[in-house]
C-alpha cells in the first residue's frame, strides 16, 4: 500500500513540477520501471478524507500525499489550538488507527524555550491532550497516552523563530 | 549595634556627597569574578572597602585567598566596592600596623585585615579584624575562627564576609548559604545526563545529589536546608521527588497520571505545594509531609502551576493562564480566595516572595527578571534579556540568583536586589540551569 502511495505521490509531484516548469522536461523515474497509472491522478475532491483535493493539501498545508506520512503537529506560541493542517493529519491518523484497532499511541507534547519550564510542561501536555481529544473524537479507538516534555527536548536548540516553531509540537508515536 | 547603624548612616551620607572618587580601575576582584556595574543609578554606591591579603604565618600555600573570597562576596551584594590590593600603601595584618592615613588616601571607608595560622597538618586558624577608617577605630575585638581544614578556609572567608556585612549594613548576611542547580552533560550524541547539584552560594564545591537520564528541573529547598524537592521523569511523565541531602535517599511524592511539577515547600516544612494534571487540567495540590495526603486546591480550566508560599505560609503565589496568558495570582489559605497580582505586560510567571514578603520576584515576558513592590505593585526590571529564568532571592533578600545566557552559553548570575551589580558565578560552568538559593543554615 505504501509503495503504491509513493508511486502516486511521485507521479503527482512530477505532474506538478512539469506544469510549473517553463521548459517542460521529461520526468525520469529511476526508481521504478512500472507504467505510470494516469487515472489515479484525477483530482480527488476529498483526498484521504480531508475534504481537500490533493493539490490543496500540498499548496495550502504542505502535505504531500497521504497525511498519514506526517507525524508531527505544530502550534502557535503559548497556544494549544489545533490548526487545519494538524486537524487533517490527526484525523487521518485517527481513521487509520480506527481501521487497524488495538494499537497503542503515544502523543508527546513539547514547547519552545520561551516562558518558564514548569509552565511549558503544562503547555506541552495541554497540546498533547488537545490532539488526543481530537483523535478520540475521530474514532481512533486506540489507547492514547499523552506525555509532556515541556521545553526539555527541543529538536532545534537555536534561539530563533524557526527553531521555536519546530519545537512547539506534538509527536504522534505508534 | 547602635554605633554600627549610626556609622552606616555616616557612610551612606559620605558616599552620596563624594561622587566619583573611586575609579572603576581601582575596583578589582579575583580572576574568576566578572562583575558588571550598571551605572544608571550611579549616585548610589557601595561602601569602598579594602581587604588586605591575609598574612600566612608559616608561609603555607593556600588554595583560596581569603581576601579574594571576601571581596567577591561583598562586591556581589552591591553594598560594598572592594578596592584592588595593588593600590594599598601598606599591608597590615595586625591592629598596631594599621595607619589610617594609608586607607584615607585611597578612599577606603572600611578595612579588613587578618592572619592565617597553621596549627598542625591541615589544621588552620584564621584571625580577622574590621576597621572604621573615618573614626580611626576597630570594630570590637578581633575574631578568631579555628578548627579549619584547608577546604574550610573558604567557608571561614564567608564567615568574615558575613561579619563585615552585618557590621556595616546592619542587615542579615547570607554568604554561608548554598545553592542548588541542574547540570546537563551530553554523554554521547543526543544522550544527556542530568545532575542535581548543590554548591556554596558562589558556586564553589559543587557536588551531585541526584542524577538521571531524564530531564531534572525545579529544585526547591526544604526550609531547614536538609532536603530538595524537584521534578524528574518516569516513562509516563514528570514526577515530583524529594532527595535527602545527608543520606541521598530519594522518594517520589507525586507520580499521578499527567504532569506533576513545580514543588514548593511551605515555610514550616509541613507541606509541599505542586502542580498536577491528574484530573485533566494542571491544578495546584498540597501534599502533607506527615500524613502523605494530597489535597486539591485549585480547580480551573486554565493551567495552574508554580506555587510559591508567602513567608508566613498564609498564602501562596502561583502562575495561571486562566485569562489566556500566564499571570501571577495569590491563593489565600484561610478564606480560599484567589486574587490576581500582575497586570503589566503580556506574561508573568514563576513568582516568589522575598523573605519579608515586601517584594515579588518573577519572570516577565517569558525571559526577563522583574521585581514587583508588594505595596505599590510597581514592576522594576532587574534584567533586560530574553532568556533569563529561574530567579530566587538570597535568604536575606539582598541578592537574586538566576540563569541567563552569555554569548550563547548558559550562565548563573547573582544580581544585587536593586539590579545595580551583576556577578557571573564562573565557578559553575557548562550546560547549567534551574538555580535555587538555599535558606540559611540552621
Amino acid at each position: 500500500m505504501n509503495r503504491k502511495l509513493g508511486l502516486i505521490m511521485t507521479v503527482l509531484m512530477g505532474l506538478v513540477l512539469t506544469a510549473c516548469a517553463s521548459k517542460p522536461k521529461p520526468v525520469v523515474n529511476t526508481e521504478s520501471t512500472k507504467p505510470v497509472v494516469t487515472e489515479t491522478a484525477t483530482i480527488d475532491r476529498n483526498a484521504f478524507g480531508s475534504g481537500y483535493t490533493v493539490s490543496d493539501l500540498a499548496s495550502k498545508f504542505g502535505i504531500n500525499g497521504d497525511p498519514l506520512n506526517y507525524k508531527v503537529l505544530y502550534f502557535e506560541y503559548n497556544s494549544s489550538a489545533i490548526d487545519e493542517r494538524s486537524r487533517i493529519i490527526a484525523k487521518r491518523h485517527a481513521e487509520f488507527l480506527g481501521e487497524k484497532g488495538g494499537l497503542r499511541v503515544n502523543l508527546e507534547g513539547h514547547a519552545d524555550e520561551r516562558g518558564t519550564r514548569d509552565f511549558n510542561l503544562a503547555l506541552g501536555e495541554r497540546r498533547a491532550q488537545t490532539v488526543a481529544q481530537l483523535m478520540n473524537a475521530a474514532g481512533a479507538s486506540s489507547t492514547i497516552e499523552t506525555i509532556s516534555y515541556g521545553e526539555e527536548r527541543p529538536v532545534d536548540a537555536a534561539h530563533t523563530e524557526a527553531a521555536w516553531k519546530a519545537n512547539r509540537r506534538v509527536e504522534i508515536k505508534y | 549595634m547602635n554605633n554600627f547603624q549610626s556609622f552606616r548612616r555616616l557612610l551612606v551620607s559620605a558616599t552620596m556627597v563624594s561622587a566619583t572618587i573611586v575609579l572603576a580601575c581601582l575596583v578589582s576582584l579575583p580572576s574568576y569574578a566578572q562583575v558588571e556595574l550598571n551605572i544608571s543609578g550611579a549616585e548610589v554606591r557601595g561602601i569602598p572597602i579594602a581587604i588586605v591579603p591575609f598574612k600566612v604565618l608559616d608561609g603555607s600555600v593556600l588554595e583560596h585567598q581569603i581576601n579574594e573570597v571576601v571581596a567577591f562576596d561583598l562586591a556581589a551584594s552591591g553594598k560594598f566596592e572592594p578596592i584592588a590590593a595593588k593600590n594599598y600603601l601598606s599591608n597590615p595584618s595586625r591592629d598596631e600596623e594599621v595607619q589610617s592615613k594609608d586607607w584615607r588616601f585611597i578612599d577606603a571607608e572600611v578595612l579588613v585585615i587578618g592572619e592565617v595560622w597553621t596549627l598542625g597538618p591541615d589544621q588552620y586558624e584564621v584571625q580577622f579584624q574590621m576597621y572604621d577608617v573615618a573614626r580611626e577605630q576597630f570594630i570590637g575585638n578581633g575574631k578568631r575562627i579555628s578548627g579549619l581544614s584547608m577546604r574550610d578556609l573558604r567557608m571561614a572567608a564567608h564567615v568574615i564576609s558575613d561579619n563585615v556585612y552585618q557590621a556595616f549594613t546592619g542587615g542579615a548576611a547570607a554568604f554561608q548559604s548554598r545553592m542548588a542547580y541542574v547540570s546537563r552533560t551530553e554523554v554521547e550524541y543526543q544522550r544527556f545526563r542530568y545532575r542535581l547539584m548543590v554548591a556554596d552560594w558562589d558556586g564553589f564545591g559543587a557536588r551531585e545529589v541526584y542524577a538521571s537520564w531524564n530531564p531534572l528541573l525545579s529544585p526547591d529547598w526544604s526550609p531547614d536546608g536538609q532536603k530538595l524537592a524537584f521534578v524528574g521523569f518516569n516513562d509516563k511523565g514528570s514526577i515530583v521527588k524529594v532527595v535527602d541531602l545527608t543520606t541521598f535517599v530519594d522518594q517520589t511524592i507525586a507520580d499521578f497520571r499527567g504532569v506533576n511539577s513545580a514543588p514548593a515547600w511551605s515555610p514550616d516544612g509541613s507541606k509541599i505545594a505542586y502542580s498536577s494534571s491528574q484530573h485533566g487540567s494542571p491544578d495546584i495540590f498540597i501534599y502533607d509531609v506527615l500524613t502523605r495526603q494530597h489535597t486539591r486546591i485549585s480547580s480551573h480550566y486554565g493551567i495552574d502551576t508554580e506555587p510559591s508560599w508567602s513567608p508566613r505560609g498564609e498564602s501562596f503565589l502561583f502562575t495561571s493562564s486562566r485569562t489566556g496568558k500566564p499571570q501571577i495570582y495569590s491563593y489565600s489559605v484561610n478564606d480560599e480566595s484567589v486574587s490576581r497580582m500582575t497586570f503589566e505586560g503580556d506574561e508573568s510567571a514563576n513568582a516568589s516572595y522575598n523573605p519579608d514578603g515586601s517584594k515579588i520576584l518573577m519572570v516577565h515576558e517569558g525571559g526577563q527578571i522583574a521585581v514587583m513592590d508588594g505595596e505599590t505593585s510597581r514592576l522594576t526590571m532587574l534584567t533586560n534579556a530574553k532568556f533569563d529564568e529561574s530567579p530566587s532571592f538570597s535568604p536575606n533578600g539582598d541578592m537574586v540568583l538566576y540563569k541567563t545566557e552569555q554569548q550563547y552559553e548558559p550562565a548563573l548570575v547573582v544580581a544585587s536586589a536593586d539590579g545595580r551589580v551583576r556577578t557571573r558565578l564562573s565557578l559553575v560552568s557548562g550546560d547549567v540551569r534551574e538555580p535555587a538559593w538555599s535558606p540559611l543554615r540552621k
